[in-house]
C-alpha cells in the first residue's frame, strides 16, 4: 500500500498547501525545495517555512502535492506526482447511509476547500483529479465554485466527482451547462429500477424519486455521468432489468460501472449477507453486460479479477482499483492479464484472494 | 398519466409491435392491444411501460428528458468533411455490364484528373479542420493511376489516424501498387460475384481474367490476411447464384460479411438490365432465404460467423441510436457535408450515385467543383429533402425511426422524389428489410438469437432481444 498521510513537524502553525520539488529548476511560489535526506525522512523548505516528512524519499516525493498540518504534525499527499489515481476528499458528512458503504460517514465536517482549490491549481499538467466523500454536494455551492475556478484557470485540467445525484437542481441546469463542465464527470449510483429496493439499499426514504429527478437535471444540462451500482445479494438478481432501464431512461450517460463489493467499512461487518460470488452465480451479471451492449450502453466491471470472470466477459473486467490501495494474490505473480487488471483491495482477506485467482 | 404516441405495426407471428419516436419497442397480443385502446392498464402495465420510456407521468421529468433526448439521438448529425471519395481516373481496363458508371476504355484521354485538378483536391484535403480521415479510392479503375494514389495519401500524413480505401477490380497487380497496398492504413475493396463462372459472366467476360483475378485476390488475402481485404457481390435479380456456392466463394477467400446487392439502377445497368428498376417479391424473398441460410451454417459450424452486412446495419440501427456510420441509411443524411464525391474531372458530387445518374445523363446532381467549391444552392436543396421526418407516409410507419430516405435512388427509378413512400423500390425493399428484422428479433429459435447476438458483437447471447408485454 502506497502511504498516502505522514508523520511529518513543520515550521508553520496553519496548514498549507506545497508542491515538493528536488530540484530547483521553475521554482514556483508555492514549492517547497529539498534541502535535507536521510534514512528517516526528508526535509523541505519554502515560504511557510521548512517542513520534515518521515519515511519517504525525496524520489518518492519530488511533485507531490501535500497538505501540511502543523497541528497533527502529518503531511497528506492530495496529488501524488506519479498517480493518475488521485482523490480529494471534501467532507466525510452524507444523507445516505448505504449498506454496503466503503467510508461509512462522519456527523462533522471539516472545510478545507480553499486548500484543495489551492492544490488542484498545482496539479501536474493534464491530470484528472477525483472529489470524492462523504456527500461532496451538500457544499454544492462551494463545490461547483472549486470546479469553476480550477477549470477556468487551468484548461488542461479534468475532475471526476463522486456523488450520490441526490441534491441536484433546476437553477443548477443553466449553470451545469457551462462549457467548463465537459471537463467534469459525475460518478453516481443507482442500485435497482424497483424505488423501495434502491431507498433500502441507500438507507434514504424517498432518495430514488431524488435521484430520478436529479438525472432529469443532469439530462438537460448535458453532463457527463458515469453510473455505478455496486452488485449485492438484494439487488444481483434485478440487474438485467436495470440494465433495460438503463438502455431506455439513462441513455445519456457515457458508462455503466457495475461493481463488486469492498471489504471495509460497512460491508466488512455484512461479508456474508451481501457478497455475491460471481464465480458462481455470474448468469444475471452477463444479462445485464449483454443487454448493455445491446442497446449501446457502455458498460465495464470494476473490482471483478479478470481470472473470475468468463471469457466472453472479461474485456469488461478493468484494472479498477487506485494503485495506493491495489494489491495482487501471491499467485498473480505469473498471470499475463496482470497489468490488465483490478487485482483486490489492500484490505481484502489474502486467504480469500488466494482462493479466489487462478492466473492466466 | 399522458400517453406517448406509439405506432403499431402487426408482427410476422401475429403479435403486434409498439414502437415510440425514439425507436423504442415492444410487441403485445391482442388482448394488451385492447387494454392499451381502451385505457385499462394494470399497474404492472403502466410500471412497465414507464420504465421502457413509453409512458410519461406528468410528475416524470426524468422519463420527459429521456424521451425528448431519445428523439434528438434518432437524428443524425453531419459533422465536418472527413469523407472524401476520389475518382482519379474513369478509365477501366475491365467492361462489367452492370458498371454503375458510363467508364471509358483504358486508352481513352482526358478522363484523368489535371495537375489542376489534383492541386485542387490537395487543397481540399490541407483544408480539413479533422484529425481523422477516411479516403476512398473510386473509378474507373484507380490503380491505374498510383501515381495520383500516392499523392494523396502522402498529402495525408499530419492526421493523427487514416484510412485509405483502395476500390480495385484487382485485375492487375505490380510493384508499385502493392507498395500501396502494403501500407497498414490502406484497405482494398473489390467485387467478387460468386464462383468463377458467375464472376466471368457480367464482369471479366473471359476465363483467363477471371483467373487473373482469382489469383490477384488469392495473394492479397493472404499477403495481409482478410481483415485488410473487403469484397462485395453485385447479384443479377433475375439470375441469382445458388446461395451456397456464394457464400462458398467468400468463405474460400476468407471473407465472413457478404453484403447482397442487386444491380443497382444506374450506368450501363439502366441499359442492360432494365428489369433492376424494381426489385421484386422473388429478390425480397431470395434475400431472405440467404439470411436463414447464413443463420443455419452459423449455428452449425461455430468456427466464425458469417453475415449479411445490410442486415447487420439495419440490426444495429433498431438497437442503437446513432449506429449512423453507413451513411445510406442515416437520417437525415445531410448531403454535401461530412463526405463528398470528386470525379475525374474536378466536379463534386454529394454521393457516388449522383455521379452516376449525372454520367448517364438523367439529372445532373453535380453540388459544385473542387476548385471552386460545392457549399451552393444545389446542395442545400438535396439536403433540405433528404430525410423521412416530414413525409407523410414515414411519419405513420414504425419502421421510421430505424430507416432513412434516398433521394438520388427515387430520381434514378423515377425522374422524381414526390412519389408516395410505399410506391418506391427504396420502402419496399426496407418494409421488408425491417419486417425480417423484427421477425428474428422475436423468434424463440437458438439459432437465431445466436446469429443475431454474434452479427451485434455482443459477449453472450440473450435470453431475448424484444420485450413482450403479456
Amino acid at each position: 500500500m502506497i502511504p498516502l498521510v505522514r508523520p511529518a513537524a513543520a515550521d508553520a502553525e496553519a496548514p498549507y498547501v506545497a508542491r515538493l520539488r528536488s530540484a530547483a529548476n521553475d521554482l514556483g511560489a508555492d514549492d517547497a525545495l529539498l534541502i535535507e535526506e536521510d534514512a528517516v525522512g526528508t526535509a523541505f523548505a519554502g515560504r511557510n517555512g521548512v517542513v520534515a516528512i518521515d519515511g519517504l524519499a525525496s524520489s518518492d516525493l519530488d511533485g507531490d502535492v501535500v497538505l501540511v498540518q502543523p497541528l497533527t504534525a502529518r503531511v497528506e499527499r492530495l496529488l501524488r506526482a506519479g498517480s493518475s489515481h488521485n482523490t480529494l476528499l471534501v467532507t466525510e458528512r452524507c444523507d445516505q447511509l448505504c449498506v454496503m458503504c466503503s467510508q461509512p460517514p462522519k456527523k462533522t465536517h471539516v472545510d478545507r476547500f480553499d486548500l484543495l482549490e489551492q492544490a488542484c491549481l498545482l496539479a501536474t499538467p493534464g491530470a484528472l483529479i477525483g472529489v470524492s466523500g462523504g456527500e461532496p454536494t451538500l457544499y454544492k455551492d462551494r463545490l461547483l465554485s472549486m470546479l469553476e475556478h480550477v477549470l477556468r484557470e487551468r484548461d488542461d485540467l479534468q475532475f471526476h466527482v463522486l456523488s450520490n445525484g441526490q441534491h441536484f437542481e433546476d437553477e443548477d441546469v443553466a449553470r451545469l451547462s457551462d462549457p467548463v463542465y465537459r471537463r467534469v464527470s459525475w460518478g453516481i449510483p443507482i442500485y435497482a429500477t424497483d424505488p423501495d429496493l434502491h431507498d433500502l439499499i441507500v438507507g434514504k426514504a424517498g432518495a430514488f424519486a431524488l435521484l430520478e429527478a436529479s438525472f432529469a437535471r443532469l439530462t438537460k444540462a448535458r453532463a457527463r455521468v458515469e453510473l455505478r451500482t455496486v452488485v449485492l445479494n438484494g439487488n444481483v438478481e434485478a440487474l438485467p432489468d436495470l440494465a433495460r432501464y438503463v438502455a431506455a431512461r439513462l441513455r445519456f450517460v457515457e458508462a455503466w460501472s457495475i461493481m463488486q463489493l469492498e471489504h471495509i467499512g460497512f460491508a466488512r461487518g455484512r461479508w456474508r449477507e451481501q457478497f455475491v460470488d460471481h464465480r458462481r452465480h455470474f448468469a444475471p451479471i452477463a444479462a445485464a453486460l449483454d443487454l448493455a451492449a445491446l442497446h449501446g450502453v457502455r458498460a465495464q466491471l470494476f473490482n471483478f479479477p479478470r481470472c473470475t470472470v468468463p471469457d466472453a466477459y472479461r474485456r469488461y473486467a478493468i484494472a479498477s482499483i487506485s494503485d495506493w490501495k491495489r494489491k495482487y494474490a501471491g499467485a498473480c505473480g505469473g498471470c499475463r492479464e496482470r497489468q490488465a487488471c483490478s487485482g483486490f483491495f489492500e484490505w481484502h482477506p489474502d486467504e480469500e484472494a488466494e482462493l479466489m485467482v487462478r492466473p492466466l | 398519466v399522458s400517453a406517448l404516441p406509439v405506432r403499431v405495426m402487426p408482427l410476422r407471428d401475429g403479435r403486434s409491435l409498439f414502437v415510440n419516436d425514439a425507436g423504442g419497442f415492444f410487441a403485445s397480443g391482442y388482448a394488451t392491444l385492447e387494454r392499451l385502446s381502451d385505457g385499462d392498464l394494470s399497474i404492472e402495465d403502466t410500471n412497465f411501460l414507464r420504465s421502457r420510456g413509453h409512458l410519461i407521468a406528468e410528475d416524470d421529468a426524468l422519463g420527459a428528458a429521456a424521451y425528448a433526448r431519445g428523439i434528438a439521438e434518432r437524428l443524425a448529425f453531419a459533422g465536418p468533411l472527413d469523407y472524401l471519395i476520389l475518382v482519379p481516373t474513369l478509365r477501366c481496363n475491365l467492361a462489367c455490364s452492370y458498371c454503375q458508371v458510363s467508364r471509358v476504355s483504358e486508352k481513352s484521354s482526358g478522363f484523368d484528373w489535371t495537375d489542376e485538378t489534383l492541386a485542387a483536391v490537395l487543397g481540399v484535403i490541407d483544408g480539413l479542420t479533422v484529425d481523422r480521415v477516411k479516403i476512398e479510392f473510386q473509378g474507373g479503375e484507380p490503380t491505374l493511376r498510383p501515381d495520383l494514389i500516392r499523392a494523396v495519401i502522402e498529402r495525408c500524413s499530419r492526421f493523427s489516424r487514416c484510412e485509405f480505401v483502395v476500390c480495385t477490380n484487382l485485375q492487375r497487380l505490380d510493384a508499385e501498387i502493392l507498395s500501396i497496398f502494403d501500407r497498414p492504413d490502406v484497405f482494398i475493396s473489390t467485387s467478387l460475384d460468386g464462383n468463377a463462372a458467375t464472376h466471368g459472366r457480367h464482369r471479366t467476360g473471359s476465363e483467363t481474367r477471371t483467373g487473373a483475378f482469382l489469383d490477384n485476390l488469392a495473394l492479397v488475402t493472404s499477403r495481409y490476411g482478410p481483415s485488410k481485404v473487403s469484397a462485395l457481390p453485385t447479384i443479377d435479380p433475375g439470375a441469382p447464384p445458388e446461395i451456397d456456392d456464394l457464400i462458398n466463394a467468400y468463405v474460400e477467400h476468407g471473407f465472413e460479411s457478404i453484403f447482397l446487392r442487386p444491380i443497382n439502377f444506374q450506368g450501363f445497368a439502366r441499359k442492360r438490365h432494365a428489369n433492376a428498376r424494381e426489385q421484386d417479391g422473388e429478390w425480397r424473398s431470395y434475400y431472405e432465404r440467404f439470411v436463414r441460410r447464413l443463420i443455419k451454417r452459423n449455428w452449425s459450424d461455430r468456427s466464425r460467423v458469417l453475415e449479411e452486412t445490410y442486415l447487420s446495419v439495419g440490426l444495429r440501427r433498431v438497437f442503437r441510436p446513432g449506429a449512423d456510420r453507413h451513411v445510406d441509411l442515416r437520417n437525415p443524411n445531410a448531403m454535401g457535408h461530412d463526405y463528398i464525391v470528386v470525379d475525374h474531372d474536378g466536379t463534386v458530387y454529394p454521393t457516388d450515385e449522383a455521379r452516376m445518374l449525372a454520367r448517364s445523363g438523367v439529372i445532373d446532381l453535380s453540388i459544385g467543383t473542387v476548385l471552386d467549391g460545392w457549399a451552393g444552392e444545389t446542395r442545400d436543396l438535396l439536403t433540405r429533402h433528404a430525410t423521412n421526418q416530414f413525409d407523410p407516409a414515414c411519419q405513420r410507419c414504425a419502421w421510421q425511426p430505424f430507416c432513412g430516405r434516398d433521394l438520388v435512388d427515387d430520381l434514378a427509378r423515377y425522374g422524381r422524389i414526390d412519389l408516395p413512400r410505399h410506391e418506391t423500390a427504396f420502402c419496399r425493399r426496407h418494409m421488408h428489410l425491417f419486417d425480417l428484422i423484427f421477425d428474428l428479433i422475436y423468434s424463440d429459435d437458438p439459432a437465431v438469437r445466436y446469429s443475431l447476438a454474434r452479427w451485434l458483437r455482443l459477449p453472450g447471447t440473450p435470453a431475448s432481444f424484444g420485450e413482450v408485454l403479456q
